[in-house]
């Protein structure tokens, strides 16, 4: 059993539950003192050390009854609908009349018509004494659903990795457990059109059922987390302006699982000494060892004020796709970052703040969009900015722009990228092209960067979060 | 606490048992939690939205076992001076002033410098011993003989750098103390833990501890424990007004009514000698219920609906 609950944390950890190798010794001795006896109860005391959040718990909850639910489907139940319509369609066809005697048979312990068969014909006999035929027909899930897990380790199931595999892994699972006796059987009773046939191939129908569930349940454990990491991997390093429409929703959230991460890491808050009030006990402590004379003096230490950011995007067509996760991610991290203005321009510009109050991050993107969307002037956009913000920037704010310094060839206004970069404590540039196309064409980028303390290339999540890991550094 | 024999806490049955009789009915989930943690010695930390009884199970706890109570209630700007420990300054002071009288006494008869010192040395100081130690909560509670339940309530209001100081006593039941050295529990104390989730935990804290999340109860569950709180509720009404309270729950409100608002409206009605819910009644008692005149504002239209699904049967 010990072994089976390693793997069962290996299973959550694919499915992004963070489990230390304390924890899962925590888990080895809550099994210990709770026993295996009571499902329910070995359900919640588990779920007390592996799942740490609501949100891993429903994920431990969903695994652990995949997991742990070798017990199979009773399948005497299923019968019933399955001799319902072997009754029906023995009515249809009148020929075989004493196929309704064996569903019959099930309930009373009469000879069915499939052991009357056997006794005629010696390999049909064989295979009624093979264990799996001997489950099969004594209903005995534990004895099936135990050759079927072995059968799956053999087939090496637990690598199972795309669902293209599934039918693959079915047939060798089948085959490992015997079924190709059954079918053979099947074939020959078909061609004797023994009475005996609709019996025996209900039976292949429950093996095989059973299996498919089986191999299903297993790719849901262990594939789907890894194919899940798989995707954010790439999702991660691909272009975010190549990313497909279906997929954006994925980036989302990983974008809010990126920000947590960082939010996580920088939200230790430090103090610093603001000289002003005197801290008296600690004084006084302090001074004791030196016969009371107080004068290691010790202040009141008070919160740094929190910096300011103010966010700069270019929304116009070739930028959009950028700003948008710009924005989502700088809004994500707003606990952690508290006072984010945002600013959307492409030839005019301005502030955004209140559409992210107002509304969801998402539908306020589209909002951004929709309304400064259009031909890129960084000459007027700048003008436009420096009206609204420049009084507000001082040396705790930090500037982040994002553009791709496509001004058309307008006027660039380079005197007023300066005087921001002169007041402000830093002015971040991130630009969606390579660096390599930055002094090329109409792009202004090298001018700019000139008054810029970082100019980076920013083009997929993988180099945002790594800047804004940073950006949390410095502003802290 | 684990050296003594609780049989209130022998088995999950047990405790849920033993919590009824004090009028905390609990679901499985929360016995096994308590149950586990008393064999594993591990705290417990309770999350869940305000008023579902996370601190009342601290309570009951210490009810149960007849262990005091030690709490500490958490808050922003908390330091180990309050929590942990502090010197008393003052009587330090007045004891140096002792000792500086008494030091001629003390070192009569010595020729020289070195002599003095090593009289000194001989001489025990009890300048930093725990004769001058004020224990705060959190040492309180592992000075306990006979154990204790410790309550760290709200943790998550409390600052990272308190989480970080948490972290000796979660796992090892001991503090460290720089001038006297590292003080055990003498018994180990039960540790609850609640938080509001205004903020995430660190992953350390969360490691040490069992993670019990209760969530508002269900129908059945609330019809209970309101009958176990205010017992003389007729059992119609009581029913009436715990759907009244789950479809409460169900609309967007600024803040969602919990057990003990529950509770409270089952007092109320009581008062009123109401014995069925109607518009008239529900209207000047939903304040009980809600907080925010938002939020009674926004129910007002949809008041008869609820009223006329919960008291349809």
């Amino acid at each position: 059993m010990p072994d089976s609950l390693v793997s069962f944390i290996q299973v959550l950890r694919t499915h992004d539950v963070r489990i230390s190798p304390a924890e899962t010794l925590d888990a080895m001795h809550v099994a210990t003192t709770l026993g295996y006896s009571d499902r329910t109860l070995l359900r919640d005391g588990l779920g007390m050390t592996l799942a740490k959040t609501p949100e891993e718990e429903a994920i431990f909850l969903q695994c652990f009854d995949r997991f742990f639910d070798r017990q199979l489907a009773d399948f005497s139940e299923e019968q019933q609908p399955d001799e319902q319509s072997a009754v029906e369609d023995n009515e249809t066809d009148t020929a075989s009349t004493p196929d309704q005697d064996s569903s019959e048979s099930d309930t009373t312990s009469e000879s069915s018509p499939l052991e009357e068969a056997a006794q005629s014909d010696p390999s049909l006999e064989e295979l009624m004494q093979s264990e799996l035929m001997q489950a099969l027909m004594n209903n005995d899930r534990n004895a099936l659903s135990l050759a079927m897990t072995k059968a799956g380790e053999a087939a090496g199931l637990q690598q199972i990795q795309m669902f293209t595999q599934k039918g693959q892994f079915t047939r060798k699972i089948l085959d490992a457990m015997g079924e190709e006796q059954i079918r053979k059987s099947v074939i020959e009773l078909e061609r004797a059109d023994s009475p005996a046939l609709s019996e025996l191939q209900r039976y292949r129908d429950i093996l095989r059922e059973q299996v498919r569930d089986h191999v299903e349940s297993q790719y849901l454990l262990h594939a789907q987390g890894k194919t899940q990491q798989f995707m954010e991997d790439v999702l991660s390093k691909t272009r975010l302006s190549n990313i497909e429409h279906t997929y954006l929703h994925r980036v989302h959230d990983l974008v809010r699982k990126m920000a947590k991460k960082l939010a996580a890491r920088h939200s230790h808050k430090r103090r610093e000494y603001r000289r002003g009030q005197l801290n008296m006990p600690r004084t006084m402590r302090a001074g004791i060892t030196n016969d009371g004379l107080m004068f290691d003096v010790h202040w009141r230490r008070t919160r740094k004020e929190k910096p300011q950011i103010l966010a700069v995007c270019d929304v116009s067509g070739s930028v959009a796709a950028y700003a948008k996760f710009l924005l989502l991610f700088l809004y994500s991290l707003q606990d952690v970052l508290p006072r984010v203005r945002s600013f959307a321009f492409s030839s005019n510009l301005g502030e955004v703040s209140e559409l992210f109050e107002q509304y969801p991050v998402e539908k306020a993107i589209e909002l951004v969009n929709w309304k400064y969307g259009g031909a890129t002037d960084y000459g007027t956009a700048l003008t436009d900015f420096a009206n609204l913000a420049l009084d507000d920037i001082n040396s705790n704010t930090t500037v982040i722009i994002l553009g791709d310094a496509r001004n058309n060839k307008g006027d660039p206004k380079l005197e007023i990228m300066q005087s921001i970069y002169q007041r402000s404590r830093q002015v971040i540039w991130l630009n969606p092209e390579s660096r390599r196309a930055w002094a090329t064409g109409d792009s202004e980028m090298q001018r700019y960067q000139s008054a810029c303390h970082f100019a980076a290339e920013c083009n997929n999540l993988k180099q945002l979060e790594r800047i804004i890991d940073q950006l949390l550094k410095s502003t802290r | 606490m684990h050296n003594q024999d609780f049989p209130q806490l022998a088995s999950v049955e047990s405790i849920k048992e033993g919590f009824e009789s004090f009028g905390y009915i609990c679901s499985d989930k929360i016995a096994t939690a308590v149950f586990l943690a008393f064999q594993l010695r591990k705290p417990i930390l309770v999350e869940g939205p305000p008023g579902v009884g996370k601190t009342e199970l601290a309570k009951t706890t210490s009810q149960l076992l007849e262990t005091p109570l030690i709490r500490l209630q958490c808050y922003e700007g908390l330091d180990e001076a309050k929590a942990l420990y502090e010197w008393k300054y003052g009587k330090q002071l007045l004891y140096t002033q002792v000792l500086k009288e008494k030091l001629g006494d003390l070192l009569q008869g010595t020729h020289d410098l070195a002599e003095s010192v090593e009289r000194l040395h001989q001489f025990g100081d009890i300048f930093y011993s725990e004769e001058f130690l004020e224990p705060r909560p959190l040492l309180k509670a592992m000075q306990q003989e006979r154990g204790a339940i410790l309550l760290i309530d709200e943790v998550d209001k409390s600052d990272y750098e308190f989480e970080s100081l948490l972290l000796e006593i979660l796992s090892d039941y001991q503090i460290s103390i720089p001038e006297i050295g590292t003080v055990k529990a003498r018994t180990t104390p039960m540790v609850f833990l609640t938080s509001n989730n205004t903020r995430d935990l660190s992953d350390a804290l969360k490691r040490r501890c069992l993670h019990l999340y209760i969530p508002f109860p269900t129908v059945e569950l609330e019809e209970r424990i309101i009958r176990s709180r205010v017992p003389d509720v007729d059992e119609k009404l009581r029913h009436q007004l715990v759907e009244f309270v789950h479809s409460l729950r169900q609309m967007d409100l600024k803040k969602i009514p919990a057990i003990s608002e529950t509770i409270d409206w089952a007092r109320s009605l009581l008062l009123l000698h109401a014995d069925k819910l109607d518009e008239e009644l529900v209207r000047s008692t939903l304040n009980v219920l809600l907080k925010f005149e938002d939020d009674i504002d926004a129910t007002d239209s949809e008041l008869r609906q609820l009223i006329r699904d919960t008291t349809r049967d």
